[in-house]
This record gives C-alpha cells, sequence and structure tokens, in this order.
C-alpha cells in the first residue's frame, strides 16, 4: 500500500502551481488505466497524486477555424462519439475504437496515451501522422506548443518537463481530398496489446499521383516515427504494384535498422510488409472525403 | 487473403475416475416438521451449476417446490463426503445419490399416508400427497412432514451411490474402464488471414450426449463455456516459464478469450440415457472443451492446407506453418 497526498484542483492553474512547487516527485492522473496499474505494482512511488479529470479546459473536442484541438483528457470513447473527429480525422477514431475494451475506452484518454508513450500505443502513431501538436502549459512559461514527434524521446519517456502539464492535442484540419487507413492486429479481438499497428493517411491529384504521405507503423519501434524515408519514395508517384512493394521492402529495412532483429521480427517483418500493402491499397482504393 | 474452412472433432469421454479408482458420491436428506427440505452433500458447486442439478432433483422425487429445498455443501462438520467436483462427475454420481437418499424418506413418509388416507396409490406433487385413482384423498406434504415426525419415524437418510468400476485387463488393457462414456461432435467454421495468421472462429455447432438433460439451459451453458475455453486453448492459452518461473501470471498477460473472439455456438443436446445416471444423465463439463481445438484445427487445414501440431495455434505459429507451406510449394515448383 502506497500514500501520497491526493489533489484534484477544478481550475488548471491550481493545478500547474502544484505541479510547478513539486515537479517530480508529483504524477498526474488522468485516465488512470497505465497509472493506477503502476501504482499497484509499486513501479513508481510518487509522494503527490495530482487529478487532472475535474479540470473543464482539458476535456472535449473543440473545432477552431483551421485546427481541431482534442482537450488532454479527452476519453478514447468521447473520441469515437466526436462529430468534429470523426468528420476530420477518421484515423484517430478508428484507434481509439482498437483501444482495449469498453471500460478502458471510457477511462483512458488521448493526454495519457501520449504522455505514457508506450510503443504499442494505439492512437499516438495516429497523431504522428497527422502531425498533432501538443499544447503543454506551465506555471513558469504559460502556454507552449511543440511537434509530438519532438518530444517523444524513446519508450516511455517524453521530454516534456516535470512543471508542464499536457492541456491538449492539436491538429491541422485535412487538405481537401485527405484520406486515411488504421489497422491493429492483436492476439485476441479485444482488451489485446497491438503486435503491430499501422496509421496511414495520404492525399492524391486527381491524376492518382501521391502528393502528401504520411506513414506511422506502431508496436515495431522504439517511439511513434513516420516513415519520412517510405514516404519520399511514395511522393510525387503513381501508385503501382512495384511501387508499393517497394515501398513495403523500404518500409522493414527502416524498421529492422532502427529496432534492430528481434525474437518478434520473424514474425512482424513480413506481417508489417502484408499489413503496409493492405492498407494502403484500402485507402488509395477509397473515394477521397 | 482470407480463407474460411470447416473442421470436425469428436471425442468420447470417461464420466467419473474408472479403472478401479473409487468412485463415491453421497448425500443426507432430512424432511423438517414444516415441510421444508434441508439436503446435505460434500459436493461443491464451482459456477457449473451442481447446486441447481442436486434441488431440481429433491424437488423432483418429493413433490415439493424448489424454493422449499435448503442446500449445505461442502462443510465438512456437516456434509457427507462426496468424492470431488472433477471428471464430470458430479450429476451423474452424487446426483443419483440424491435422488436415493430422497427416494429413501419418501418411502417412509409413503407409509405414514397410506396408514393416514387409507389408499395405496399414492403420488408427491405440487406439494401434495394424493391417491391418483381418488385425487380427494390427499394431504399436504408440509402436514405429512409433521405427522412423520410426530410418529417418531425416521426423517433423514444418507445415500452413496459407488461407480467404482473393475479395473481393465493389465496384460490386454481391455475391460470396462469407467461406469459410462459420454459422446460429443462439434463443428467450427473459421477464417484465416494468411497474411497475418490470425484466425477467427465464426460458428461453432456442438452435438453432446448428455444421457439426460436435467437442466437444459444449463447443459447449453456448460456447452458454450466448454467451447469459449476449447478456442482459448486452441488459439491463444499458453503458459510462459522462464527458468521455473512463470512469465504471464495475470489475466492480461495470459490471453483467454473475450466475448468478442467467442462465436455463435449452437448447442444440440443428445440424450441416450445412462443406466446407472440420475433419469439417464451423465456429465458434460470436460465433454465440451474437449472436441473444440481439433475441430478448429482441421478447420485450419481445411483453410489454408496445414496441420497444426503443436498448440496454442496463434499469430506467429500459424503465419510460419502458412510460409513454411509456401516455401515448400515453390521449392517443388
Amino acid at each position: 500500500m502506497q500514500s501520497f497526498q491526493f489533489y484534484s484542483p477544478n481550475y488548471l492553474e491550481d493545478a500547474l502551481k502544484y505541479i510547478a512547487d513539486r515537479k517530480q516527485t508529483c504524477r498526474t492522473l488522468a485516465g488512470g488505466t497505465d497509472l493506477i496499474p503502476m501504482l499497484k505494482k509499486e513501479e513508481i512511488r510518487p509522494d503527490y497524486l495530482l487529478n487532472i479529470n475535474e479540470v473543464g479546459e482539458l476535456k472535449g473536442v473543440e473545432d477552431l477555424d483551421n485546427q481541431v484541438r482534442i482537450g488532454a483528457t479527452t476519453t478514447f470513447t468521447e473520441m469515437i462519439e466526436s462529430e468534429t473527429l470523426n468528420r476530420f480525422f477518421p484515423l484517430l477514431v478508428n484507434a481509439a475504437a482498437s483501444v482495449g475494451g469498453p471500460q478502458i475506452r471510457n477511462r483512458g484518454t488521448i493526454g495519457g496515451n501520449v504522455i505514457t508513450n508506450g510503443p504499442c500505443a494505439d492512437v499516438l502513431p495516429g497523431i504522428v501522422a497527422l502531425d498533432g501538436q501538443l499544447e503543454l502549459q506551465s506555471k513558469q512559461d504559460g502556454r507552449r506548443l511543440v511537434s509530438v514527434a519532438d518530444v517523444l524521446v524513446t519508450a516511455y519517456e517524453t521530454s516534456i518537463r516535470s512543471d508542464e502539464l499536457l492541456t491538449g492535442i492539436l491538429i491541422q484540419k485535412p487538405v481537401q481530398g485527405t484520406k486515411s487507413g488504421f489497422e491493429k492486429l492483436g492476439r485476441r479481438n479485444a482488451m489485446a496489446k497491438a503486435r503491430l499497428n499501422l496509421s496511414i493517411a495520404l492525399r492524391q491529384d486527381p491524376n492518382g499521383t501521391i502528393s502528401a504521405v504520411s506513414i506511422v507503423p506502431g508496436a515495431v519501434m522504439p517511439v511513434a516515427v513516420r516513415m519520412n524515408d517510405v514516404e519520399s519514395m511514395l511522393l510525387g508517384r503513381k501508385p503501382t504494384p512495384v511501387l508499393i512493394q517497394a515501398a513495403a521492402d523500404k518500409l522493414v529495412e527502416v524498421v529492422v535498422n532502427t529496432a534492430g532483429i528481434r525474437w518478434s521480427s520473424e514474425y512482424k517483418v513480413p506481417v508489417l510488409k502484408n499489413i503496409f500493402k493492405r492498407v494502403m491499397w484500402r485507402v488509395l482504393a477509397e473515394d477521397p472525403q | 487473403m482470407k480463407k474460411r474452412g470447416i473442421g470436425i472433432g469428436s471425442m468420447f469421454y470417461g464420466i467419473g475416475y474408472g479403472f478401479s479408482r473409487q468412485d463415491i458420491g453421497a448425500a443426507t436428506v432430512e424432511i423438517c416438521e414444516d415441510g421444508s427440505v434441508i439436503v446435505r452433500s460434500g459436493e461443491v458447486d464451482y459456477g457449473q451449476g451442481s447446486d441447481t442439478i442436486f434441488c431440481q432433483i429433491i424437488a423432483e422425487e418429493l413433490g415439493v417446490d424448489y424454493a422449499e429445498i435448503k442446500l449445505i455443501t461442502a462443510d465438512t462438520l456437516t456434509t457427507p463426503n462426496a468424492g470431488p467436483t472433477s471428471a464430470s462427475r458430479v450429476t451423474y454420481v452424487t446426483g443419483k445419490a440424491m435422488m436415493k437418499a430422497a427416494t429413501e424418506v419418501r418411502e417412509t413418509m409413503r407409509e405414514v399416508a397410506e396408514e393416514k388416507l387409507g389408499m395405496q396409490d399414492l403420488m408427491f406433487a405440487n406439494g401434495q400427497v394424493f391417491s391418483m385413482s381418488h385425487p380427494e384423498k390427499n394431504i399436504s406434504f408440509a402436514r405429512l412432514a409433521k405427522a412423520t415426525h410426530l410418529a417418531g419415524r425416521s426423517v433423514v437418510a444418507t445415500a452413496w451411490q459407488d461407480i467404482t468400476t473393475k479395473d481393465v485387463d493389465p496384460e490386454t488393457g481391455q475391460g470396462d474402464a469407467y461406469s459410462t462414456y459420454a459422446w460429443a461432435s462439434q463443428i467450427a467454421v473459421v477464417e484465416v488471414d494468411t497474411e497475418t495468421g490470425k484466425i477467427e472462429v465464426l460458428r461453432v455447432v456442438a452435438a453432446h450426449d448428455v444421457g439426460k438433460a436435467i437442466n437444459p439451459k444449463n447443459v447449453e451453458a456448460q456447452i458454450e463455456g466448454g467451447v469459449a475455453t476449447g478456442l482459448g486453448y486452441a488459439l491463444e492459452e499458453q503458459i510462459l516459464i522462464n527458468k521455473g518461473i512463470v512469465q504471464n501470471t495475470t489475466l492480461s498477460e495470459y490471453m483467454v478469450p473475450t466475448s468478442m473472439d467467442v462465436p455463435v455456438i449452437e448447442s444440440h443436446i443428445v440424450e441416450v440415457p445412462a443406466l446407472e445416471g440420475p433419469y439417464g444423465a451423465k456429465g458434460v463439463g470436460e465433454p465440451a472443451l474437449i472436441p473444440t481445438a481439433p475441430a478448429i484445427l482441421n478447420a485450419i487445414a481445411n483453410a489454408v492446407g496445414v496441420r497444426v501440431t503443436a498448440l496454442p495455434a496463434n499469430l506467429e505459429n500459424l503465419h510460419r506453418l502458412i510460409r513454411e507451406q509456401e516455401n515448400n510449394n515453390k521449392d517443388k515448383s
């Protein structure tokens, strides 16, 4: 049994002051689907626990002019039910729907998915694929925006400062004609961590040429990262079986070069190739929004 | 590519311990003065529903309402040793002991009733004891219980049911190893994703000879639970041990099927009475899961042509077998 001081403010200002004074000795509780098991297993021993679920400013999806803001404590269920996200970012909706089971989706939050930065995160790769920005706030510096890709240091580690709070995720609304695809492979159909997942967003010219593409595999790399080398192979080209096969080969080459050969590579390398090819072809076959 | 296949698994299974191992069920039935019934047995219901079955048997034999029965089980102070809940034996062995004990107290009560009503053709039903030829000659079960108590007659009976078999011939292995056998066939329809090794079980049809379904809903539930267990055994469940230490000690790491993995299960109850069982009933608990894995593995073979010979048929194992087959086919051509 652990003991810690539990603080549950209603206002962001109070939350920021609380962590500013306590820094590393304080942990933040959002959905708790990662944090509570860590506390129970005594993997972490915080002196202070800040509950941010009562802070209204952190909750919900906002349709802004040319971007969408998803509050940090927006749950996966709320994401699935959000009209705005269904309209602009079906990729994130599909990813959120693949998380755990109904109970976990009711508790787990998008902010928690980012902060935990687990290699098998389901929603985080989608945020990276969409070039999401993190809205970080602190008592000292106020509000700052950083690209999500810039804070993911390595598995379970981010460069977000201990006096900073992740308050929201901002994503530019997609250019007309953007399409996306998501697939998750788990050991069972619910309550399963991803063995693999893949998030793809792309756009084609009227003549079929790929004019924008973003590819982020999950559960194969230490952190979610765009596959720039693969994307540049595809950009400005028309999709052909030869091109997609070459891109698939490049994708696993990048993964193996970065993550190395592991016990799971024998399975994951060919299967990632297969999943990439079929998600690509599925997205290419789709009519644009 | 997704490929579908159909497979059949069939089994027979010895009920009880067999092979001369001691196998005795026991129950005590006591009639209280107010007509309520206390039943005691060492047999534990760990979720399979034997308490329900026991109360049904007692209610049937005494003609009393199910709700009038107070059942005390698995209490070493007060209950007779009935042997373990295992070997799919509980209904078959202890269910029969229940029936015997209830019959014994009923026959004592019948003698008292015959004296009181002056009739021989008495029937116990709906909380009443009445003459079949002259229904107006009757007495309530509760009043008869009181009368039996006042007459100083025994209102308690303990009965044992012994199904211990002879051993088989040690030279030839031949003989009647078990008191009875359960039989079952299941058919599974699966879809195999050849690109990932993922298997979706789309449907299972299960036909089980249970002798007599004392509670058909309970039998269906047993079959459904067995199929789900067999599905997990076939596709995912695996204890991972490293240097003697189990690595997956929680249900987030030891994968059992979720409701999203278990398909529609169509149960068919077949009733071929077992001579020694209560009303012909025999066990279904373990038989329900035995044919499932073979049916699924046969369906996989039917879908993609590979034989899984080591469980579980999880993502990695099935994908490896499919690739090995592809490579073999390439070598041949």
